[in-house]
């Protein structure tokens, strides 16, 4: 209502108002005594909303009708629904409920005293007692296991402060050592790039008479390689027009999950050659401004590798309808499904016998370079025939100590292999060296809590038995879904907040239809590492609750701090509200 | 490689030119057109006319004229048809016209499914009259307002109303029966021209997808034009996902090509603004103008196609004429013709034959939450915790299929739901209920009691051989239950007893889904047409009622399951004319779009305007993941929709209110807070459905029946007669455009802020609320605290928000009762009628009898208290509120901008049922 002149309060009949006052100490019903001051009427008997937007007789309180627009004029009453109702709830813990669940016809277990029903409608039972009773118990055993947890704890922290000093001395130690062996690295390095140098100059040199006698060579095998692929390739595009239909004309309404299951790896498929199509064509544009000449070695590689990217990509295709035709639903009868099956049928006799396989044998031999034509007889004077030109670029080679490029009897190792050897076996140290220090850093930069109560839990793995599935989780490293076969659920990334009792896995397999599979670890107090419950709240979105004595505080310690705990009252939610924002 | 993908599968879904009938009486209209001068070839025999007891009875005799003869199907094997004209006692006209003797008995038995009670004929009616032109005339109605006037060749008859011409059928002379014929396949089809060869086209079987339609009894479809003198705007026919007014499928400029289909179908993401059938049909049709207002009922539910046209008025009048062709593919041709004169008036008429909403249980017009699937008893628990926990109120949580033990329904998954009685009662305890879903698809299985039974009493529907159908849908290979069968409704509503439905509490009510039939292997996703019903009923003659008839027996199921019968709550996929007896209906399987989210609204319109006002679109979408935006302005309109229930399917997010975060928590928290402080009126305007058979959200010109700028609209709605609703179906909106119509005052339903009529006015809409207006003139009843359940309102005081009109003046209704029992039949209700006159607010008793205090809900509930009112839209300043000699607290002010004064009335006290008045002074 928009009111834009103060409203004004005509007729009012106060003697007619009963108050809902308590008799007692006049603390109206549902206010908590630590609150008894703000509900306090002024000398005029006027009261104000505890928002301070208007003012009211003070009888107005709790007389079952709302003023205040904050509900603070009737906490003892469900008139305005909005505020807090105290029940104190002797014998138990003092709580505070909505006004609005106030004569509903409910036995709110909040309030164990039954103070939330009193219209006479519903009578609500003091359970305070055995609630009370119950409640003690309850936190008896937790202040148990919290003790004991906590006792674990500590020595967890023990644990985790040593195993971080450790760690940080070996790192140190390690860090200190990797100088000479990265010295080592480029030593030996220095010398293995002069002989490669030496190399260099003199292939130079030959290049063009050995791609010549290359080009020869490989010619032929080039051509029937390049057959082999463009032959691959149409198979290829048979099953790739084969589930394209399949795709486009199956039978939405059947649901069928071995027919969904084989297009959505299709998609996958798709998507992967498209993200390769691009990478290629980002090579493309830089191939081009080099404008290279393809040697002959480069193009028989090529037809290689067009041959076997083709059979790569007919096997997954063929893997994913052979899977369909396993589990598809035959009653359907969905004619998109029958002819991917017909194509697989005709298709599978070929390739699934391996002797005969569709492209003969996938890679046609590479001969050694030196190997000459085997069709050629090598006549002295025919200088031009291959063999002649072997013979005569390893002499050449030879005298200048590189003969080992050429087949023969070797009397010892060269000098390049020496080099090469060397290099290898400090490169590796270096690797080594890095590896680990690297494996250190991320032990000792891992997050492992504030006194480094966690670092007892990395590598410990748990799990836990459902219905269907086992879910597992290596604390640290990966969470797993486990029936007939493994399904990663994520790894670990981070912790979420920052009270260090809810673990991120991120990055699991990625579900049909739907996001990467992850993982919220909350963990809560108990005396052994273990999963309670798992859930999935949202879909591939998992919860596991696990119970670690990581988390473990002492309750009793916690309350010895605090000295009024037996006059302790619950908090006000409105305004614990207010305090969170 | 981009590929399209679609939503639905249009071609999964028959075209007219995929169906034979559709095709044949396409052409038959085609040839009428190309033909000059068409002249229908049927006459009426003047001889043959007899008049009695408000029967009227002539023989109809089918003879070509040259320029229709070309039409004529050789083989036809009859002797002629009877005509019958039918005055009903509700002012209704029954026409029924047939083959005299046919040589197939065609299938008439769908009014004991489909009216309420035994028709009574009227004794209002004038001898037959013949008029100068040598037309007959009987006038009927109380004042003998009404007139059927009938011309005898070509046959036609047309329906005055004052002497105003208001229906005509076979005015186009498209009227076509196709007899029993013996099979014809001497003709060489190849050599005739195609319209020849259309004409004939599927007569004796039709293949669609590898299936076939053996139609054992050859063409038996019939079809009549029905024309709308000088109105523009026909509407009904539900269910398709279009406007309001009905689109035009023939004449030039047709703005779709196929004709609007009634064929109850599965359809997976279903298209927009298109006249492709979907899940339910009524074949109702409202046409109206400003002078006009005309209802027709086609008593079908064999598949049927309607064509409209727009034609030039005969009268030469500027308003077009609205002509409309329909076409059924079996049964007889049966029609009811309503003359009102009111719009109100003709459902008033339409529900006195096929029956009004019935009253729901009161939770079920609350907030409900599903999801395909809430999948455990404890998922159950954390979803009710987390609106305790959020302080969202709601009435109902669902299970879906999964919730069962292999798909088999009446049973439990075993693991995940161990104990579904303590989760039941868990609920319970604060007012709630929850439904499961059961589907008419039996699983095969030799250990399952349901399908043990249905075999052992030969229930199930049989294939065109006569065996057991058997078709696919989820559990596997499953069987229908044939419920045109008498034994099935009692068997079927048996399973819901206690002992049977194992795990089951009069706080579980039922979903009834797949009933259009869906059959995942069969043609179109459903039965075939030659499948066999009890009595060798054809599926294709009952085809569009199997749904409500499953629904009708479920409903009965939860009705007789306890010892004084409760109210069923039963919510179904599948509809048609009279499905409003058995429970609500909802749109089917949507997706969470703004496409999707708008259409609902001209579609629950339609539905209520066909007199099934009881339904809701799932908010949020089905299919897909709604933006929160999407979800929030979906649940501020839901919140408006008659049955207001979120879903989602199975691959899509969890979107339980809470889980964007702020803002969007508080915002739906309002929505759904709003629904249920508004309770009061739903309520009442159930009952006022009830027994007037009108619609609960109404399209703006069913209110502003002259206002002609309201004819289309369909973008904003009332409900009931005081608000005025605007979903909000843009992103992004922070505006709305809102059509204030009339020349009173519209208030503010959150601020009191004034608008006038007419016209339209650009109005906030942030992204908390969606506009809401109260009419002057009226007054709503609320409750305003905020509760967990419709059950825990049941105590509390109401408001009455009353808004006065430019003379001071304003009325509205309460009506309240147990909510669950039958009690209100016999007299044990509370129904109050609330009036401002003079500046004083009245209750007055509106119950019919007396002895009011020896019904148990009345000594309950009639000292419930009114504790505020709110007076808007005062002309002048109030000094001083006087309730009998009761000096009252008010609050008064007036808002500068408008003029308007406002008194709230508070601590009024005033006990709800008992008579008394408030002056102002």
């Amino acid at each position: 209502m928009r009111i834009t002149c103060i409203p004004i309060v005509i007729t009012l009949a106060l003697s007619l108002v009963h108050a809902n006052v308590a008799t007692d100490n006049k603390l109206p019903r549902g206010v908590a005594p630590s609150r008894a001051k703000m509900y306090t009427p002024d000398t005029k008997g006027q009261w104000a909303c505890l928002d301070g937007s208007k003012t009211i007789p003070f009888t107005a309180v709790n007389d079952d009708y709302c003023d205040c627009p904050d509900g603070s004029d009737e906490p003892g009453t469900p008139a305005c629904g909005t505020g807090y109702f105290y029940c104190s709830n002797i014998g138990h813990t003092p709580a505070y409920i909505k006004t609005s669940r106030l004569n509903d016809g409910v036995c709110d277990p909040e309030c164990c005293d039954g103070s939330d029903e009193f219209d006479g409608r519903t009578h609500c039972p003091n359970v305070c007692e055995q609630v009370g009773a119950v409640s003690r118990k309850e936190r008896e055993k937790l202040e148990r296991v919290h003790k004991e947890g906590n006792r674990i704890r500590k020595e967890y922290v023990v644990y985790g402060q040593s195993s971080k000093k450790k760690l940080k001395e070996q790192l140190d130690k390690l860090q200190a050592a990797s100088a000479s062996v990265k010295q080592a690295a480029a030593d030996t390095k220095a010398t293995l790039d002069a002989a490669n140098a030496k190399l260099k100059e003199y292939l130079e040199s030959t290049k063009l008479e050995r791609e010549a006698a290359r080009e020869r060579q490989l010619a032929p095998l080039i051509e029937q390689q390049t057959q082999r692929a463009e032959h691959a390739n149409k198979i290829k595009n048979l099953f790739r027009t084969t589930l394209d239909d399949l795709k486009e004309n199956h039978n939405k309404n059947f649901h069928d999950m071995a027919v969904k299951s084989t297009i959505s790896g299709y998609d996958e498929y798709l998507e992967e050659l498209k993200k390769q199509e691009e990478d290629e064509k980002k090579n493309d544009t830089k191939d081009k401004e080099e404008e290279k000449v393809q040697s002959a070695l480069e193009r028989m590689h090529a037809a290689q590798d067009a041959t076997y990217d083709a059979k790569k990509d007919i096997g997954l295709m063929f893997q994913l309808i052979k899977e369909m035709k396993e589990k598809y639903n035959t009653e359907y009868n969905d004619e998109a499904v029958l002819k991917a099956i017909k194509v697989l049928d005709e298709f599978a006799p070929t390739w699934e016998d391996s002797s005969n396989d569709f492209v003969g044998e996938e890679f046609i031999e590479i001969p050694d370079e030196d190997a000459g034509d085997k069709k050629e007889e090598v006549k002295p004077e025919d200088k031009g025939a291959l063999g002649e030109v072997y013979n005569r670029l390893q002499k050449g080679a030879s005298k200048i100590g590189l003969g080992f490029l050429f087949k023969g009897p070797k009397v010892s190792k060269s000098e390049i292999e020496i080099a090469q050897e060397a290099y290898n076996k400090a490169s590796e140290e270096e690797r080594k060296s890095l590896e680990e220090i690297q494996k250190l850093e991320k032990k000792v930069n891992t997050d492992y809590g504030p006194d480094e109560a966690f670092a007892k839990l990395v590598d410990q793995c748990i799990e836990f038995k459902e219905i269907e599935y086992t879910y597992t989780v290596c604390l640290f490293g990966e969470a797993k879904q486990k029936s007939h076969s493994d399904t990663s659920l994520g790894t670990f990334s981070s912790w979420e907040g920052d009270n260090y009792d809810t673990q991120l896995y991120t990055g699991g397999a990625r579900c049909w239809n739907g996001p990467e599979r992850s993982v919220k670890v909350m963990m809560t107090c108990g005396t052994e590492n273990k999963i309670v419950a798992v859930s999935e709240p949202s879909k591939c979105e998992y919860l596991y609750k696990m119970e670690t004595p990581a988390v473990c505080h002492d309750l009793s310690e916690d309350a010895k701090d605090d000295s009024n705990s037996n006059l302790r009252e619950a908090v006000y939610p409105g305004k614990k509200k207010h305090d969170e924002l | 490689m981009a590929l399209v993908v679609s939503a639905v599968k249009r071609e999964d879904f028959k075209s007219c030119a995929q169906s034979g009938f559709c095709t044949r009486n396409r052409a038959y209209a085609d040839l009428a057109s190309e033909t000059p001068d068409w002249e229908s070839p049927f006459r009426l025999d003047p001889a043959s006319l007899q008049l009695e007891d408000g029967i009227l009875t002539g023989d109809l005799m089918h003879t070509p004229t040259t320029s229709s003869s070309s039409a004529e199907s050789s083989g036809a094997l009859n002797d002629g048809y009877t005509l019958e004209i039918h005055l009903l006692d509700n002012d209704a006209v029954r026409v029924r016209m047939s083959e005299r003797d046919p040589k197939r008995r065609r299938y008439d038995g769908l009014h004991k499914t489909v009216l309420v009670k035994p028709l009574i004929s009227s004794s209002q009616y004038d001898h037959l009259a013949r008029d100068e032109n040598g037309l007959f005339t009987i006038n009927y109605g109380s004042q003998r307002q009404n007139s059927a006037r009938i011309r005898f060749a070509p046959f036609q008859i047309e329906f005055l109303v004052d002497g105003v011409s208001t229906l005509v059928l076979n005015e186009g002379g498209l009227l076509k029966i196709e007899a029993a014929q013996a099979r014809n396949d001497v003709a060489d089809t190849r050599t005739r021209a195609l319209l020849e060869r259309r004409l004939e086209q599927g007569m004796w079987s039709e293949r669609f997808k590898d299936i076939v339609d053996t139609k054992p009894r050859g063409p038996e479809s019939f079809g009549l034009d029905i024309t709308f003198p000088e109105i523009e705007d026909v509407y009904g026919i539900p269910e398709h996902a279009s406007s309001l007014s009905l689109k035009t499928t023939r004449g030039p400029g047709a703005q779709y090509t196929e004709p609007y289909r009634l064929y109850n179908l599965d359809v997976f993401e279903y298209e927009i603004d298109s006249p492709m059938a979907l899940y339910g049909s009524i074949p109702f049709m409202l046409g109206h103008s400003k002078d006009k207002t005309v209802g027709v009922f086609w008593m079908n539910a064999a598949e049927t196609w309607i064509d409209i046209e727009k034609i030039k008025s005969t009268s030469g009048s500027n308003r077009k004429t609205t002509r409309t062709h329909w076409y059924s593919e079996a049964g007889v041709l049966d029609l009811f013709v309503f003359l009102g004169p009111t719009h109100r008036d003709i459902l008033k008429q339409y529900s006195s034959l096929v029956g009004a909403t019935a009253l729901p249980q009161s939770f079920a017009i609350g907030y409900h939450q599903c999801r395909w699937n809430y999948i455990s008893q404890k998922d159950v628990t954390e979803v009710d915790a987390g609106f305790e926990k959020h302080e969202i109120p709601y009435d109902v949580l669902w299970l879906d299929i999964e919730h069962t033990d292999g798909k088999r329904y009446f049973t439990w998954h075993p693991e995940q739901f161990p104990d579904p009685i303590d989760m039941q009662l868990h609920l319970a305890s604060k007012g709630r209920k929850m439904v499961t879903i059961i589907d008419p698809h039996i699983k095969m299985d030799k250990e399952y009691h349901v399908s043990i039974e249905a075999t052992d009493k030969s229930l199930f529907v049989m294939n065109s051989l006569l065996s057991p159908f058997d078709g696919w849908c989820w559990p596997g290979s499953s069987q229908w239950v044939d419920f045109e069968n008498p034994r099935a409704k009692d068997w079927w509503a048996s399973q819901f007893s206690y002992d049977r439905y194992i795990g089951s509490t009069n706080t579980l009510f039922t979903w009834n889904d797949m009933n259009e039939p869906s059959v995942f292997t069969g043609p179109e996703i459903t039965l075939p047409k030659d499948a066999m019903h009890h009595n060798r009923v054809e599926h294709r003659s009952i085809h569009n009622i199997y749904g409500a008839m499953f629904h009708a027996a479920t409903a009965q199921g939860l009705t007789t399951r306890n010892e004084t019968l409760q109210r069923p709550f039963v919510l179904s996929r599948a509809f048609f004319a009279g499905s409003q007896r058995y429970g609500a209906i909802w749109t089917g399987d949507n997706k969470a779009s703004w496409e999707h989210f708008a259409v609902a609204t001209p579609m629950l319109l339609t539905i209520g305007l066909a007199g099934l006002p009881f339904s809701g679109a799932d908010v949020g979408g089905f299919f897909g993941d709604p933006e929160p935006e999407l979800l929030t302005r979906w649940y501020q309109a839901g919140a408006f929709y008659p049955f207001f229930r979120a879903h989602a399917h199975l691959d899509s997010k969890r979107r339980e209110p809470w889980l964007f975060g702020e803002p969007y928590t508080s915002q739906i928290r309002a929505a759904i807070r709003t629904r249920y402080s508004l309770l009061p009126l739903w309520y009442t305007l159930f009952q006022e459905a009830s027994t007037e058979g009108v619609p609960i959200i109404r399209p703006m010109f069913f209110e502003f029946p002259s206002d002609e700028l309201t004819y289309r609209m369909d973008d904003q709605f009332m409900v009931g007669d005081a608000l005025l609703v605007k979903p909000v179906t843009t992103a992004g909106a922070t505006h709305s455009e809102v059509y204030f119509a009339g020349n009173e005052k519209w208030f503010d339903f959150y601020d009191g802020q004034v608008k006038r009529g007419p016209g339209v006015q650009s109005v906030p809409s942030p992204a908390y609320k969606i506009p809401v207006y109260q009419r002057a003139g009226t007054i709503i009843p609320k409750r305003e605290k905020p509760r967990r359940s419709s059950k825990e309102m049941e105590n509390d005081p109401f408001t009455l928000v009353i808004a006065v009109d430019s003379n001071g003046e304003a009325s509205g209704r309460l009506y309240l009762d147990d909510g669950e029992s039958f009690e209100y039949t016999r007299g044990d209700y509370i129904l109050r009628e609330f009036k401002v006159q003079g500046r004083v607010l009245t209750s007055r008793s509106l119950n019919r009898q007396e002895s009011e205090t020896e019904w148990s809900f009345i000594r309950r509930f009639s000292s419930l208290k009114v504790e505020r009112i709110v007076f808007q839209g005062l002309s002048g300043p109030v000094s001083r509120v006087v309730i009998g000699d009761r000096p009252t607290a008010v609050e008064s002010g007036h808002d500068v901008a408008g003029g308007q004064y406002v008194v709230v009335v508070s601590k009024a006290n005033l006990p709800i049922g008992q008579d008394w008045s408030v002056t102002l002074l």
